[in-house]
Formats: structure tokens, C-alpha cells, sequence
């Protein structure tokens, strides 16, 4: 870590220098990777990334700076050039960036691991890949297995943001993160393929929690299964049963991004896009029904998306993003506060010491309801329920998506029966949110690396959800 | 100490450790300018060195990333790792780095006013924006990137190498009430003129989108922009890595060199010397020299791109492309036909224009069974004239299908670099016939 006196001294040579604003922000994030190929080791990765990124506000345009020269000479010339540069664009400034005047923190936190990351060797990880290639292929009886990919990243992020309005806020947090691709095939029947993905903040204790090699195996298993049998959905309009898996994402593509701040203001427009949202929608303007309650929380514990102060030292707290429908509270950072007369409700996030704070996610998910799969089930005389997915997508406002169903179910009866076949949910996210019907009881949270700003940068974020049922929707089927 | 010095250093204090050992480092000097609602949002500046360490030893592989100035740290993690390579088994791609060559240096790709405007980048994005306003937008998003990049390579072996190139990329959208549209360019060299069209092109669209027509999924005949163009290939560039065969990443993975992927007018190049690009590199990060090659050629699919130990498992030579564990391609080039976009209008009967798309997905890589979304104007074409516009619409195909439906090329090329387009690529457009457009049911 850094002593924060040098981050005071670069916030002071800033604010000397002419800055109206400055913010020093110190960040280290340190991981170990681990990929193998089919049960064996492709090779392994250490990554070290070290430095402090500036931001400073100068006659009312921003400059952000950052660099991995620590000595003094270099970080000096770091703040200078944000503060000039800054000062040499100020002239096209048609309105002044702001900031609100929100509460900042002092303080200093850490997650702790029950079992720490470097208490899992390499040989421990190597083990693990060894395992699941072997239960997979182990299980499959009529298809092949081509290929499976494992990958284990144990990633540390630690933070040190410094203000001129006063935030000195230190942190650690510990992530880890397994993921697995494989493709099964079955010659008459082409291939099938999935990822499998699952992420955290702490450490090795969630490894078991998380029971990996039997969670891979099952899904390998019903995918054969899907592969080998399954049917095309129906053409005509049927209820569907959206699977957590999928109502994570969806709430995480249609309630999180339309609701960050600086799309709805068109801060993004030309890389991640805008927003369906207009700023006198919000409060106003009903996207859904009264099931359609969509929660962002960055202090959901063990959240891969977890921290409880964000990257401009204002305190996280839970945000509704919709309540039982209606638009109600956007992600917010002190820029974009200050332009909705409001205060920052703590998203802006850095995913490395080079890349500046912008409004970002962490955990997000849909209000688990009360009715247990079954009774999702029971009154269904057709339908087919979506559990897991591979492609999707959305347009950049938000508006118009697209999920195509890989373990997917016909539902008869009120019960699961064949296995479907690449089932397409293509909807708006009105349409969406105004035709549920129903809405699961258990919640459960998936781990994602999200893309935003430019240069892009990738924050791990949790989305998650219950499993919620859909009225007539017209389900298509991928090519 | 020089880059040079600073490699031999690392090799001559690892090479008790390790067998084979590749070092490299690059140093970047970078300006970004992001515009939004016609004035910056923010300027950002980097002054980074990435020090990147390829290690192996008894056939086991380590990687080592580094964005920290101290070379003692970076010897001390690379020592860690060596006390750890015992417990690492061996890997399936063994690393034997290439014996060195002589790599013909790349004459040009460095242009000192890329630094000269990075203190003061205010001419060049008002060249894009007021070009924008003039030519009928009436909000302009975008960037303007300018960066100089030096890259060393050093290997165990004996080669060393630099090379120092510029790069400048802008992209500008525009928007007139309920439309937007969008143009990008990427080139190793500043040139107001070409800022200026990035603009003035990004607003030019606008214009045609006269009225709001209504749209059915279905199979339609589309043209299919540079900016669309660039996206798509850079996927299917992207799968033609050996890495992504082996990790099942790839709808090349079902087809032998030499059997038809794309329609006979369309040939893809990997241009690694071509210097006005930006992805320009005269040799790869193991030390061997680039060239320029096709990975389809007329319709036929011609080779994977390689590094050294990609290319020993499917019995190839390196083709220039390492990345260490993952080959990548440099840039981009679509061979150009002999339309143009007016004339691909003037004969289309029913079909769409795609201005610019985004989120490419797949849903199985082995298939090349992907969507991706329109983003900006999609244009209906009727009997040869463009009569309204479309909400987002969406394709969703296998790359193969597509590559294989492509009828026509312009003869104009374009070269683009952008946030989709990460790959630069220097793209025509692009006509296909009887492509499956979809959109929300409801």
C-alpha cells in the first residue's frame, strides 16, 4: 500500500496548481490465473497492476491522469499534465462539470477470507481442472466431449482515494473467480456448448459452497440430454418460466445500465449507448407491473460486486433501481448528482489505478416473491421454462434484448417435460417487466464481469434474482 | 537504462530458472478526448510501462504481467513463480521459443504530431465536431485517441527488437431527434482532413432517414457498413487463432484449410506491415518477422494464424501472430470489389442498410451461431431507393452463412477502428444476400 501523505501532496499540487477539484486515487491489484485445456495445464498467469490514476477539475473540464512511475519526479509531471491538459480544453466547456456536495468517508476496510487465496497452490487449482474434466467426461454417455476449458483467478484489490473534499477512504478486497467452457457433441446432432461461471468476493471457502464439480457435471449431463433430445419450442404464445440465471441478467441489462446515470445524460453515448430512461421519468414512469421491483446493493456481502465506500469516497448503500414498476432511483456519481439535484448514492467505480471512476453496478437483482418453482409451474398448460443461456444481447438504449435458452424445458401440464432447443426470449424491456406473472422465492446471484467506459473497463458485479414467470410470450428459436 | 539493457537484464538474472524466457515491454504515452452533448467530457492521460514475461521450464508455462515500475519486483515475482514451476505440470502447448531472425524494420506508422497535439487536442476535435453540426447533426458523442507506443521484445533465444509507432483514433456519433448515426477511423497518422470526415460522415447519415417505416423479421438482403464489416471480422479474425480452435472457440475449428467458408468475392488479410494502420507490428511478440496474409482467400479458408507453439500442434510455422498463449491478428484488411454503396442501393430490390451494430454474441462458437444488434440508422431499401427507416433491428446468423452470402464489396475501403472494432480494419461495404433480421416479440 501507499502512504497517504503522498496522495495529499498530489490532491495539494493540484489544488495549487489551479484545480477547482482533485482526487488521488493509489490501486493495486495483484491475481493468479490458472487455465487448462481437457485436464491439462495450459499455463498459468500472475498479473501486477500498480499506480495512482488523478483526477482533477480545471475551469470546469475534467482531466484524469494516471501512471505506474511511483517516484515523485513522474507523479509530479502526472498532475501537472492532467491539470494543463485539463486547463487546454476548458475553452469548449458549454457548461461546467460539478460535483455534489455529498457526505465523503474516512475510513478503512477489508474483506477477510475464511481460508485465504494463497492458501490454494497451484497444485490445489491444477487438481480441481483435473477433477471436473474427468467427472464431466465421466458422465456423459452418448456425447462426446471435444473440449473443456477450466480457469481459476484469485485477483486482491486494494484502494487508497484521497480528496480535496476531504475522503480518505482505504480498502481491501479479495475475489475469486472459476469459470468453465465445454462443448459436447454428438455427431447426428451437432454440438452443444456452455459457460459456466461463479464469483466472489472472499476466498477459498467458496469453493465449497459453491460445489463446482457437481454443479458442472449436472448441467453437463442435462445438456447431453438437451442435445440429444431436445425439440423446438412452440410457435404460439405460451406462459415461460425465466430461469434466476437469465433474471439476473436481464435485470442487470435493462434496470442497471438504463439506470446509470451518465447513459441517461448521454455521457456514454458513443461507446455503451444511452438509456430508454429520460430524467422526467424518473419517479413518474411505470415500466412494469407490481412484481417488478429491481434492487442495486454494493454492501450485499460476499457480493462480487462488494465494497461499501465508492472510488469518489461516498458510502455505498442499496438503490432501488424499480419499485413494483415504477422508474424510481438512478446510480449516481458527484457529477451526475449534482445535475439531477440530488447526491451521489456512492457508484462510481475504477476496475484499475489507470482508468477513471464512472458509474457503475456491483450487485444487482430482481425482489425474490413468494411462490416455490411448483406453484410457478402449476397453472401452466404449455410453456417452456429457460434455466440457462449462452448468447444475448441488448441495443445501447437498453429497450430491445435478446436471450437464447441453452437448458431449456417444455412445460405440459404444469410439468417439465422434453428437452427445447435453443428457445429465444426476444423482448422489450417493457414488455418484459409488464408480463410477469409470477415470482420465485429463492434468490440466487451469478457472477459477471461488466464492460463499460472507454478505454473499456471490465468490474465484476453480481446479478441475480429469483426464477419469475411470463404471460404469453411468443418464444422464437435460434437458427 | 534502455528498454534493451532493462530485457537483457531480466534474461541474464532468470536464465539459472528458466529454459526459455521472452520479455516484453511496452511504454505508452496516451491521450484520450471523450466528447458528449458537442463538448468534452473528460480528457484522460496515461504515461504506463507494461513489462510482460513469457517463462517456461521443463515444458511448464508461466505468463507474468506487470504494470509496475520497479525491476527488482518483477524479478522477485519471476523468481517466485520459478520455485513454483515443480508443481505446475507440463504444458499441453510447450513453449521452444524460435530461433532469431532478422525482421525487416517497417518503414513509416510514426507521426510526430500525434504527441504535438496530445498537449492541445482542441483543433482536432473541433475539426470533428463543428464538421458534424455543418453537415446537420444536432448533438455530437464521441473520442479522439492519440498515442505513441514504443515495444521491445527480447527473447532467451538472442533476438531483441524495438519498434515505436502512432496511432490516432476517432469516432464520432450524431444525433437528430430520434436518429443517430455514426462513423470511426483509425490510422497511424494525424490528418485534419480525415477528422473532419469522420464528422461530416457520422452527420451525413441523418439525412436519409426520411420516415419511420415498420419492420417484420425475416430474411432480407442487406448492405452491411465498414463499421458493421469490422465489427463481424473482427470475431471471425478473432477465431482464426489455432488457441481458439483448441479451446472450442471457433467455427473454423469444423473446416480443413483450403474448404469454401465465405462467398468467392470475399478475401480477409491479416496486415501486420501495412503502416497506416495502427495494429502495424514488424515481428511478434516471440521475435518472428510479420508479413501480411490472407486467412480467407476468395471464399476459401487459407490458414490459422499461428505463434510458435499453436502452430506445432496443427503442424504449421509460426505465421508471425504470437501472442504467447493466444495468436492475434494485427489489422485487418477486406479486399475491396468493384460496387459502391449507391450502386448496392439502385439495385437492391427489398432489403436494409446496417449503419453500425453492437454486443456480438454467440451462442455456440463451434457452430458460429451469433446475434448482434443495430445500433444507429437501419435504412429500408425498395426498388433501388432508400424510403424510411427502422427501429434497432437484429441479426442473427452463423458467421459461415454470412461469409458465404456476401454477394458484392464497394470498391471504396474504409479504415476503422473503434470501440467495437478493436481489431483496426480497413472494410468496404459489404453486401449480402438473405440474412435472418429478427426483433422483440414484444
Amino acid at each position: 500500500m501507499i502512504d497517504e501523505v503522498l496522495l495529499e501532496k498530489i490532491v495539494d499540487i493540484a489544488r495549487n496548481q489551479g484545480a477547482t477539484y482533485a482526487e488521488a486515487r493509489f490501486q493495486e491489484d495483484i491475481s493468479e490465473s490458472l487455465i487448462m485445456r481437457n485436464g491439462r495445464v495450459l499455463g498459468v498467469n500472475t498479473t501486477v497492476s500498480r499506480g495512482i490514476g488523478v483526477r482533477v477539475l480545471v475551469g470546469g473540464a475534467l482531466g484524469f491522469a494516471a501512471t505506474n512511475r511511483l517516484d515523485q519526479e513522474s507523479l509530479i509531471s502526472t498532475v501537472s499534465e492532467a491539470v494543463s491538459r485539463a486547463r487546454a480544453i476548458s475553452s469548449l466547456m458549454k457548461s461546467s462539470i460539478e460535483l455534489d456536495e455529498s457526505r465523503v468517508g474516512r475510513a478503512s476496510y477489508e474483506v477477510v477470507p475464511k481460508v485465504k487465496l494463497e492458501d490454494y497452490g497451484v497444485e490445489d487449482r491444477i487438481g480441481l481442472g483435473k477433477e471436473i474434466y474427468s467427472a464431466v467426461g465421466g458422465s456423459l454417455r452418448q456425447a462426446k466431449l471435444p473440449v473443456l476449458t477450466f480457469g481459476i483467478d484469485t485477483h486482491i484489490q486494494r484502494k487508497v482515494v484521497v480528496n480535496s473534499d476531504g475522503a480518505l477512504v482505504r480498502s481491501a478486497i479479495p475475489r475469486i473467480y472459476v469459470w468453465v467452457n465445454f462443448v459436447e457433441s454428438i455427431p447426428e446432432k451437432g454440438t452443444i456448448q456452455r459457460r459456466v461461471d461463479f464469483g466472489a468476493s472472499g476466498g477459498i471457502e467458496w469453493l465449497k459452497e459453491w460445489r463446482v464439480v457437481d454443479e458442472v457435471v449436472e448441467e453437463a449431463k442435462n445438456l447431453e440430454n438437451v442435445l440429444a433430445s431436445g425439440v423446438e419450442p412452440p410457435r404460439e404464445e405460451v406462459d415461460v418460466i425465466v430461469g434466476s440465471e437469465i433474471v439476473g441478467l436481464i435485470v442487470h441489462e435493462s434496470a442497471g445500465h438504463p439506470m446509470e446515470a451518465d447513459r441517461i445524460l448521454g455521457r456514454e453515448a458513443a461507446q455503451a449507448g444511452e438509456s430508454y430512461v429520460k430524467p422526467e421519468m424518473i419517479g413518474r414512469y411505470s415500466v412494469g407491473n407490481k412484481y417488478a421491483t429491481v434492487i442495486e446493493d454494493p454492501t450485499v456481502p460476499g457480493g462480487y460486486g462488494f465494497y461499501l465506500y465508492d472510488d469518489e469516497g461516498v458510502p455505498a448503500r442499496p438503490r432501488y433501481l424499480y419499485k413494483e414498476g415504477l422508474i424510481y432511483e438512478p446510480l449516481h456519481n458527484r457529477h451526475t448528482a449534482k445535475i439531477f439535484g440530488t447526491s451521489s448514492n456512492g457508484a462510481a467505480r475504477a476496475m484499475t489505478y489507470a482508468r477513471e471512476p464512472i458509474i457503475r453496478m456491483s450487485n444487482t437483482y430482481f425482489k425474490p416473491g413468494d411462490m416455490s418453482f411448483d406453484e410457478l409451474l402449476e397453472d401452466i398448460k404449455l410453456g417452456v421454462y429457460m434455466k440457462s443461456y449462452m448468447e444475448w444481447n441488448i441495443d445501447d438504449i437498453r429497450w430491445n434484448q435478446r436471450y437464447v435458452g441453452l437448458e431449456s424445458y417444455l412445460i405440459v401440464n404444469g410439468e417439465i417435460t422434453k428437452p427445447v432447443r435453443n428457445p429465444v426470449l426476444e423482448v422489450t424491456t417493457g414488455g418484459f417487466y409488464s408480463r410477469i406473472s409470477g415470482v420465485g422465492k429463492v434468490l440466487r446471484f451469478y457472477p459477471g464481469t461488466c464492460g463499460k467506459g472507454e478505454p473499456s473497463q471490465g468490474v465484476p458485479v453480481w446479478y441475480g434474482g429469483p426464477d419469475i414467470k411470463l404471460s404469453k410470450i411468443k418464444v422464437g428459436v435460434a437458427l | 537504462m534502455s528498454y534493451e539493457e532493462f530485457t537483457r537484464k531480466i534474461i541474464s538474472e532468470l536464465k539459472d530458472k528458466f529454459e526459455n524466457i521472452a520479455v516484453r515491454v511496452v511504454d505508452r504515452n496516451s491521450m484520450m478526448l471523450k466528447i458528449w452533448n458537442n463538448q468534452p467530457g473528460v480528457l484522460q492521460t496515461w504515461r504506463d510501462i507494461q513489462v510482460s514475461l513469457l517463462l517456461s521450464k521443463q515444458k511448464r508455462v508461466a505468463v507474468l504481467e506487470l504494470r509496475a515500475s520497479s525491476p527488482d519486483e518483477l524479478l522477485a515475482v519471476a523468481r517466485r513463480v520459478g520455485d513454483l514451476m515443480p508443481k505446475v505440470e507440463e504444458s499441453e502447448l510447450p513453449i521452444e521459443l524460435p530461433e532469431p531472425g532478422k525482421p525487416a524494420p517497417l518503414e513509416g506508422g510514426y507521426d510526430k504530431k500525434v504527441l504535438e497535439y496530445s498537449s492541445d487536442p482542441k483543433l482536432l476535435v473541433e475539426a470533428m465536431v463543428s464538421s458534424a453540426l455543418s453537415a446537420g447533426a444536432e448533438r455530437t458523442a464521441g473520442t479522439l485517441e492519440l498515442e505513441e507506443v514504443s515495444t521491445t521484445i527480447a527473447t532467451s533465444k538472442g533476438f531483441e527488437g524495438t519498434y515505436k509507432k502512432t496511432g490516432v483514433v476517432a469516432h464520432l456519433r450524431s444525433f437528430k431527434d430520434d436518429v443517430s448515426s455514426h462513423w470511426a477511423w483509425g490510422s497511424t497518422a494525424v490528418d485534419v482532413k480525415k477528422l473532419e470526415e469522420v464528422g461530416a460522415k457520422s452527420a451525413s447519415f441523418l439525412s436519409l432517414a426520411k420516415s419511420k417505416t415498420s419492420f417484420e423479421p425475416g430474411k432480407y438482403d442487406v448492405i452491411l457498413s465498414p463499421l458493421v464489416a469490422g465489427n463481424l471480422l473482427n470475431y471471425v479474425a478473432s477465431m482464426s487463432s489455432g488457441m481458439s480452435v483448441l479451446l472450442g472457440m471457433s467455427f473454423l475449428s469444423r473446416r480443413k484449410v483450403g474448404e469454401v467458408v465465405a462467398s468467392e468475392v470475399f478475401t480477409l488479410v491479416d496486415a501486420p506491415r501495412d503502416t497506416s494502420l495502427p495494429g502495424l507490428a514488424p515481428f511478434d511478440d516471440e521475435g518472428v518477422e510479420t508479413y501480411n496474409k490472407p486467412i480467407i482467400n476468395r471464399g476459401k479458408f487459407v490458414s490459422l494464424i499461428h505463434n510458435t507453439a499453436t502452430g506445432k500442434v496443427f503442424n504449421a510455422k509460426s505465421t508471425g501472430n504470437a501472442g504467447w498463449i493466444n495468436p492475434r491478428p494485427w489489422n485487418l484488411i477486406v479486399e475491396p470489389g468493384i460496387s459502391s454503396f449507391d450502386k448496392m442501393v439502385s439495385e437492391m430490390r427489398r432489403g436494409y442498410f446496417i449503419l453500425n451494430n453492437w454486443y456480438t454474441r454467440l451462442q455456440n462458437y463451434v457452430e458460429g451461431q451469433f446475434s448482434t444488434v443495430a445500433r444507429d440508422l437501419v435504412l429500408e431499401i425498395r426498388d433501388g431507393s432508400i424510403v424510411g427507416y427502422v427501429d434497432r433491428v437484429r441479426i442473427a446468423e452463423r458467421f459461415e452463412n454470412l461469409l458465404k452470402s456476401v454477394k458484392e464489396l464497394s470498391k471504396e475501403v474504409y479504415d476503422i477502428t473503434w470501440w467495437e472494432v478493436r481489431i483496426p480494419t480497413r472494410a468496404p461495404y459489404i453486401l449480402a444476400e438473405n440474412i435472418n433480421l429478427t426483433k422483440p416479440s414484444i
